[in-house]
């Protein structure tokens, strides 16, 4: 069921009780638990935290800790599946699920005991009335079990015998239970179709913590990280975003309004958070404008900077805008502050002129001391970068409190560790990018494009993790639509393969929308995924809390496309 | 010559093929009984609208519409007027009010003294309608409860019915042979008591027409349910001299084409073979096997279901009972029946596989010529669980009883890595079989071939070693026993001594035809 009031439903629920946290690998997710984990320190509520990357981690985690707990949070996950089905847990567990994952199981939303919701309902679910996909067992006659739904079972040893009306009359009910059972079918299918995302699971938990009167700077801060993740790794639509960003920013006048006036003004060091127009430039503060520009997607696929033409604008572009190379290509710290000064109207301008219009976007910074200053989406790059870091061979977990490490403020050499290691992903990603444009590793396959990283690619290992290989389809996918004059193309979605484990021979694929600013963002690969691999036996994992991200056996790839394809055609 | 004994020794540790079987049979039987019982509360529906004089229509404009439902009082007051108009109409209400599809008023009908009365009505030849509307009535009083049934054999109603079964009304007779069913289907007493009154001579004389599609499907199969309950339940089973009376009866009824006859007298011939093996000879003595064979391989559902029961049933016989069933060309239609969209037929089929492998090796080698064995391993594999427990049983019936070369046969078509994973099963007697299905390969290949230590390395390769060990931990003190027992004979360093002991033997030269062929011997 959904909660209703979040602080009387929930957190008094636990306030006295321990609780597990169960946390799903994505920045939002983990934004949501700082917050979370900041309340529970406030409050003194003992917690254990498990991150878990998937399903079966989620049904082992419960597993290892249903015997000391009564109290589940789960964040991110769990929403999307039939969760009681799944876990078959004791009737005194008590699941809080805050989860972006939509739509939302339809047994978790009429479940009024055990699944509790922490979702907001005005958030476009579109769940189905209860009446229309449920019946209670006692409007069901209970002679009704009978012949059809059981065929082939012993006859019973007595019969009664009904009246003429009787048969008529349980005819019709038949009927119409059966035509009932269509429309339900017909409903569900329609419901569960396409996955999408809701409201940031981080701004669910900071709208607690405000309930709470217990909202701080550094929560505001998470949700609004919460929030960009969204974005960044494009999961809600655009409008949603700017409405997301509207309700942000009234949190953070309201937290600096309190610092206006010269007597409460505050120390340097403290944070302060402002609302931006700013560059739509990945990391450039913390980069050189010129490398920025290369791997940020949007410039680049608007340049086509895989192309030497696009190499030649990008210098046409600079040149028009004033900026000296040698400004250009060293550390933005060190360029002159001159230059900086008004440095987003002067590329706004030259940005319009070749046609790149929104250059610009409301997004949110942060700043603390003279130095550190950062976008909220520098937060999110460098906290996805150390959540899925292959360069040692660490745990999940490790990588899950580096992650989570980053994300504080006390923890700074952590974030800019992360700020480097994002770097040499976005790098990775846009010369993968450039090579399978330049290949022509993109095929169309009719009803859908894709693409197949061999193994031995570079960076191919960094692509075995699903945010990585999500991120490089949508920067490939939207170079792929700049660069192909073929029309039908551009409105196709894509699948993407890369190899997961050699050892085990399976890859990780990925399905996403077809690209377009007015998409929904509403994804269909799960269920496609899920119908290809059950026609042909194709041995997959559909493990990952995000349908549409699958493992397969590397032998089973071919006759799981053929299968996707006639499906989808 | 010196192989007998030994094999007697290990292949079946002491108990006898015969014995093993039982056991399977009775575990069996235990659970359909427990499916049954559940059944007796999920009364069944009819499925055609009955054939009689009043048509549905006829009465609704008659009565329907604004009849409302007569309380007891009135049904008593009707009945015990004089006339026979009123008479009837207190019956026909009394009949509806018990034709309601939610809670009938059965007791209060019985407690209101009116079975005597209905029972009487039956035998009012000269006023046909009342004799109907009371059968209706007190077939309905009769499908409920046994308290209800046995108010109404006390009401003397078993006599009163075996005299309508012949009535010139054909909808009386039937209706009287739907009553006799529900007295009958109560249980083995009531069952005998309505054979005792001499039920099954009427009955039988209603088939003896030279074509049985004079009669409605509705009234045949009403005949033919009566009939299939006079077979039903055990402990005691029916009277010998009844079921050979009822058999020419059944197997023509089995040649009929309505797809609900067929199912019933299935399911007859069903519970006629679930008994001792004399009890089985005495069907299987007929000759009918071969159209049940058939019947497998019907599409229906409701036909093959109780088929493959009854042939399932035929095969935990004698080793010629079971022969009889192979002769007819049973196996050929297992491939299906083992893949069978539903898993219940899948179970059933497994389960009458396991008692074939159970028999002489000329037998298990027919199963093997079927081609089975790969869906048995495939069973194995992907059915569900409880299928897998019967493929479990088929296996080690197939190891015990099988000859060395078929041993190898079924080593070599994968059965191992399946049957190793099936370890970690929750329910300890599968576990049991499974370490008893090992032990009995082991032995084959330890004494046959001295191939033990490669089966060994493969029972390791598939981590099945790993999972024996971890079995010696188990709770159940049979399954660590076995699982040590394994280990020690033969995952331990001096089994090497024992093998230099042993010396090749000479007198199964065919055993290593297969290894010649193949330079070194592999499973």
């Amino acid at each position: 069921m959904f909660i209703t009031d979040i602080k009387k439903d929930f957190y008094e629920v636990v306030a006295n009780q321990r609780v597990a946290l169960l946390v799903a690998g994505d920045i939002d997710a983990l934004c949501a638990c700082k917050i979370l984990q900041a309340l529970f320190h406030c409050d003194h509520i003992q917690y254990t935290l498990v991150p878990v990357t998937g399903w079966q981690e989620l049904g082992t985690a419960f597993l290892e800790h249903k015997e000391q707990f009564r109290y589940f949070v789960l964040i991110n996950c769990g929403a999307n599946v039939d969760l009681l089905e799944m876990l078959q847990p004791d009737d005194d567990s008590i699941f809080f699920i805050c989860d972006t994952h939509r739509p939302v199981d339809v047994v978790n939303v009429y479940n009024d005991t055990q699944i509790k919701l922490l979702i907001k309902q005005d958030d476009d679910l579109a769940v189905p009335s209860y009446d229309e996909i449920f019946r209670d067992e006692d409007e069901e006659n209970e002679d009704d079990s009978g012949n059809e739904s059981d065929e082939g079972s012993e006859p019973s040893g007595k019969r009664r015998r009904f009246d003429e009306g009787a048969v008529e009359r349980r005819i019709e009910r038949q009927r119409a239970r059966r035509e009932w059972e269509a429309r339900r079918k017909e409903i569900l299918f329609d419901y569960e179709q396409y996955e999408y995302h809701g409201t940031s699971a981080a701004m669910m938990v900071f709208e607690l913590a405000w309930v709470l009167t217990k909202d701080t700077k550094d929560m505001l801060w998470w949700a609004i990280v919460g929030l960009t993740d969204q974005w960044v790794h494009d999961k809600i639509t655009h409008m949603k975003y700017v409405t997301d960003v509207a309700t942000m920013q009234r949190h953070v006048s309201r937290h600096s309004h309190r610092n206006e006036d010269e007597e409460n003004s505050l120390s340097i060091d403290c944070m302060r958070i402002s609302f931006e127009y700013d560059l739509r430039l990945t990391l450039y503060q913390h980069w050189s404008l010129y490398e920025s520009i290369c791997n940020s997607c949007y410039t680049c696929c608007h340049f086509k900077l895989w192309t030497l033409n696009g190499q030649k604008k990008l210098q046409e572009y600079l040149a028009d805008m004033g900026l000296p190379l040698k400004q250009v290509k060293q550390k933005f710290n060190s360029m002159d502050m001159s230059i900086k000064e008004n440095l987003r109207e002067v590329i706004e301008e030259s940005s319009n002129k070749y046609g790149i219009k929104d250059i610009r976007i409301q997004t949110f910074g942060a700043q603390f001391g003279f130095k550190n200053r950062f976008l909220a989406s520098d937060m999110v790059h460098a906290a996805a970068a150390l959540l899925e870091s292959t360069e040692k061979d660490e745990s999940d977990t490790d990588n899950f409190i580096k992650a989570l490490d980053s994300l504080s403020r006390s923890n700074l050499n952590r974030l800019l560790s992360g700020i480097d290691l994002a770097k040499k992903k976005l790098i990775a990603i846009q010369q993968t990018v450039a090579s399978c444009i330049c290949t022509n590793l993109i095929l169309s396959q009719g009803p859908f494009l894709y693409c197949y990283l061999m193994e031995g690619t570079p960076d191919v290992k960094l692509f075995s993790k699903p945010m990585a290989l999500s991120l490089l389809c949508k920067y490939l996918l939207k170079a792929f639509v700049h660069s192909t004059r073929n029309k039908r193309c551009k409105l196709l979605p894509l699948v993407m393969a890369a190899p997961k484990d050699v050892e085990k021979g399976t890859i990780i694929v990925v399905g996403i929308p077809p690209e377009s600013e007015t998409s929904d963002k509403k994804n269909f690969f799960g269920r496609a995924f899920e119908k290809a691999a059950e026609s042909t036996g194709s041995r997959t994992l559909h493990d990952h809390f995000d349908t549409s991200v699958i493992e397969l056996k590397t032998e089973d790839r071919i006759k799981f496309l053929d299968a996707l394809i006639t499906l989808l055609s | 010559m010196s192989e007998t004994p030994r094999l007697t020794q290990f292949k079946n540790k002491g108990k006898d093929a015969n014995e093993l079987r039982r056991r399977r049979v009775e575990v069996n039987v235990e659970l359909r009984k427990a499916k049954k019982d559940d059944q007796m509360f999920k009364r069944r529906n009819v499925a055609a609208a009955p054939e009689e004089a009043t048509s549905p229509l006829q009465e609704r404009t008659q009565n329907c519409q604004n009849s409302r439902q007569w309380t007891i009082e009135e049904i008593v007051s009707g009945l015990n007027s004089g006339s026979r108009e009123s008479q009837l109409q207190a019956t026909q209400a009394a009949r509806k009010l018990l034709s309601r599809e939610k809670h009938p008023p059965i007791d209060q009908m019985i407690s209101a003294g009116l079975i005597p009365k209905f029972v009487a009505f039956l035998g009012l030849m000269d006023f046909p309608p009342i004799q109907f509307e009371a059968s209706w009535a007190l077939t309905n009083i009769a499908s409920g409860t046994s308290d209800q049934t046995a108010a109404v054999v006390e009401g003397g109603a078993i006599p009163a019915f075996i005299n309508l079964v012949t009535s010139p009304h054909l909808h009386i007779s039937e209706q009287a042979v739907w009553a006799l069913g529900n007295i009958a289907g109560d249980g083995s007493a009531l069952r005998d008591r309505v054979i005792k009154h001499g039920a099954v001579a009427p009955l039988l004389s209603l088939l003896a027409v030279p074509d049985l599609n004079v009669f409605t499907p509705g009234f045949l199969r009403n005949v033919t349910w009566t009939l299939s309950n006079l077979c039903r339940n055990k402990n005691p089973s029916p009277p010998i001299s009844a079921v050979q009376q009822v058999m020419p009866a059944l197997i023509r009824l089995l040649h009929h084409d309505d797809r609900e006859v067929l199912a019933d007298a299935c399911w007859a011939v069903s519970y006629l073979t679930d008994g001792s093996n004399d009890r089985i000879e005495i069907v299987a003595g007929t000759g009918l096997i071969p159209r049940l064979v058939k019947l497998l391989g019907f599409e229906e559902l409701p036909v093959i279901t109780p088929a493959l029961r009854a042939i399932g049933n035929i095969v935990t016989g004698t080793d010629e009972q079971t022969q009889a069933v192979l002769d007819a060309g049973a196996l050929f239609m297992f491939p299906k029946l083992l893949r069978h969209k539903k898993p219940n037929i899948q179970k059933e089929a497994a389960w009458t596989l396991s008692n074939i492998t159970a028999g002489k090796d000329s037998q298990i080698q027919e199963v093997i010529d079927a081609g089975l064995v790969p869906y048995l391993v495939d069973l194995l594999v992907r059915a569900d669980y409880k299928t897998q427990k019967e493929a479990v049983w088929a296996v080690t019936n197939f190891t015990s009883g099988g000859t060395v070369q078929q041993v190898v046969y079924l080593v070599q078509a994968n059965v191992l890595e399946p049957l190793l994973n099936l370890l970690s099963s929750k329910d300890c007697k599968t576990v049991l079989v499974i370490l008893d299905a090992i032990t009995n390969i082991f032995l084959v290949s330890r004494y046959k071939i001295g191939e033990s230590d490669k089966l060994s390395l493969m029972i390791e390769e598939f981590g099945g070693l790993d999972k024996i060990e971890a079995l010696q931990a188990h709770e159940n003190e049979m399954v660590y026993k076995a699982a040590l027992n394994l280990i020690e004979k033969y995952f331990s360093e001096e089994e090497e001594v024992v093998q230099c002991v042993v010396p090749q033997a000479t007198d199964h030269s065919y055993t290593f035809q297969i290894s010649d062929d193949q330079s070194t011997f592999n499973f």
